[in-house]
């Protein structure tokens, strides 16, 4: 009962926090930026709106205090957290992509270079997830859930890898551990972290569902206060980058920014003389008449 | 505070890859049609069993 009550408590504190991101980010103007981090918080403030109820409603029904059915009540319920689970699976990964995208942005060449690897890595990854979450036999349902869970893990490793690459590299890209990139990676990354430990231990003991919806309640509230905090404080300016000129970033980032740059083109041959303009026509003829050699005696011999 | 910092992630990045083999390793013995175990990160229950009979899942 009492852990009941807590997980409806840690329910609605979810609730809170998600609206008080959401403002955080709108007042200080960071949607342009961090359209995608509000677009997930406010999937998720909307699913928790519509799934509070429908889960109450449920349990009144057992109870025997409610008209309402409840089969329709459960699969409402069903549907709505499997699908907003799908659709903030998606933002997340658009997440992580933005938040590569924010930290390169001094290093044009190689931000554009990481985002292409990025978009194939992550297109990959989610037609793998989709295609090994298929078994024979399998219903449309289970399909649905074993899908999503698969695509999780992968947005999952994904975060983790971005929040390792963020670490190491927030020093040397402008940044410190204040700024609002890593705030948001730090938070995707403990999120994911506990989406892969969940998964473990629900393999190992399937019958602790309830149990680690207590570890999941807290852990939603520790990132939500964590994303408010570091958007609701002043962000530190971003240094500039000085980089020797011998450095291999340097190097690279030049390198990356000629890459699929549109190439010129030089006319070989068969190219009709109407083409070309009266004064190139001439040009042309008077350096053909300079050009005019004899021809070498010791060939001809 | 980088020590700190840089402790934590990697922490979080190794915590990350050991639980994703220990959940590979099971659910390659489990039944391949059992979903896989895994729920967002938020307080609201999980519903596991399917709409047409759900039974008593929460």
């Amino acid at each position: 009962m009492i852990t009941t009550q807590f997980l409806n408590s840690l329910a609605y504190f979810e609730v809170m926090f998600c609206l008080a991101a959401l403002c955080v980010i709108t007042v200080k103007k960071q949607w342009p930026e961090y359209w995608s981090l509000g677009a997930f918080l406010a999937t998720r403030f909307l699913s928790d709106l519509i799934l509070i109820p429908l889960y109450h409603l449920k349990y009144q029904r057992i109870n025997g205090l409610s008209t309402a059915s409840t089969h329709s009540a459960y699969v409402a319920y069903f549907y709505v957290y499997w699908i907003s689970f799908a659709v903030e699976s998606i933002l997340a990964l658009i997440i992580v992509y933005s938040i590569f995208r924010l930290a390169m942005a001094p290093l044009k060449g190689l931000q554009q270079l990481g985002m292409l690897v990025f978009r194939w890595a992550a297109s990959i990854s989610v037609v793998v997830a989709l295609g090994s979450a298929f078994a024979p036999d399998m219903t449309r349902t289970k399909y649905l859930i074993a899908a999503i869970s698969q695509l999780q893990r992968t947005q999952s490793i994904l975060t983790l890898c971005l929040l390792v690459f963020v670490c190491f590299a927030i020093l040397p890209m402008g940044l410190n551990y204040g700024s609002r990139i890593f705030g948001v990676s730090l938070g995707l990354g403990i999120m994911a972290t506990n989406d892969l430990v969940q998964s473990a231990w629900m393999a190992l003991y399937p019958h602790t569902n309830s149990a680690y919806n207590l570890v999941n309640g807290v852990v939603i509230c520790m990132v939500l206060a964590t994303w408010t905090s570091y958007f609701a404080l002043p962000e530190p300016k971003r240094r500039i980058i000085v980089l020797p000129t011998t450095s291999p970033f340097l190097r690279w980032n030049q390198i990356s920014q000629v890459l699929g740059d549109n190439p010129g083109f030089v006319a070989v041959g068969g190219m009709p003389p109407e083409l070309l303009a009266p004064a190139e026509l001439e040009v042309m003829q008077r350096a053909s008449r300079k050009m005019v050699v004899p021809f070498p005696r010791s060939m001809s011999a | 505070m980088k020590i700190i910092v840089r402790s934590l992630v990697i922490a979080l990045a190794v915590t990350g890859a050991i639980a994703t083999s220990y959940a590979n390793a099971s659910s390659s013995k489990a039944n391949a049609m059992a979903p896989a175990s895994i729920s967002k990160t938020s307080a609201m229950p999980v519903p596991r069993c399917p709409p047409s009979d759900p039974g008593d899942c929460d």
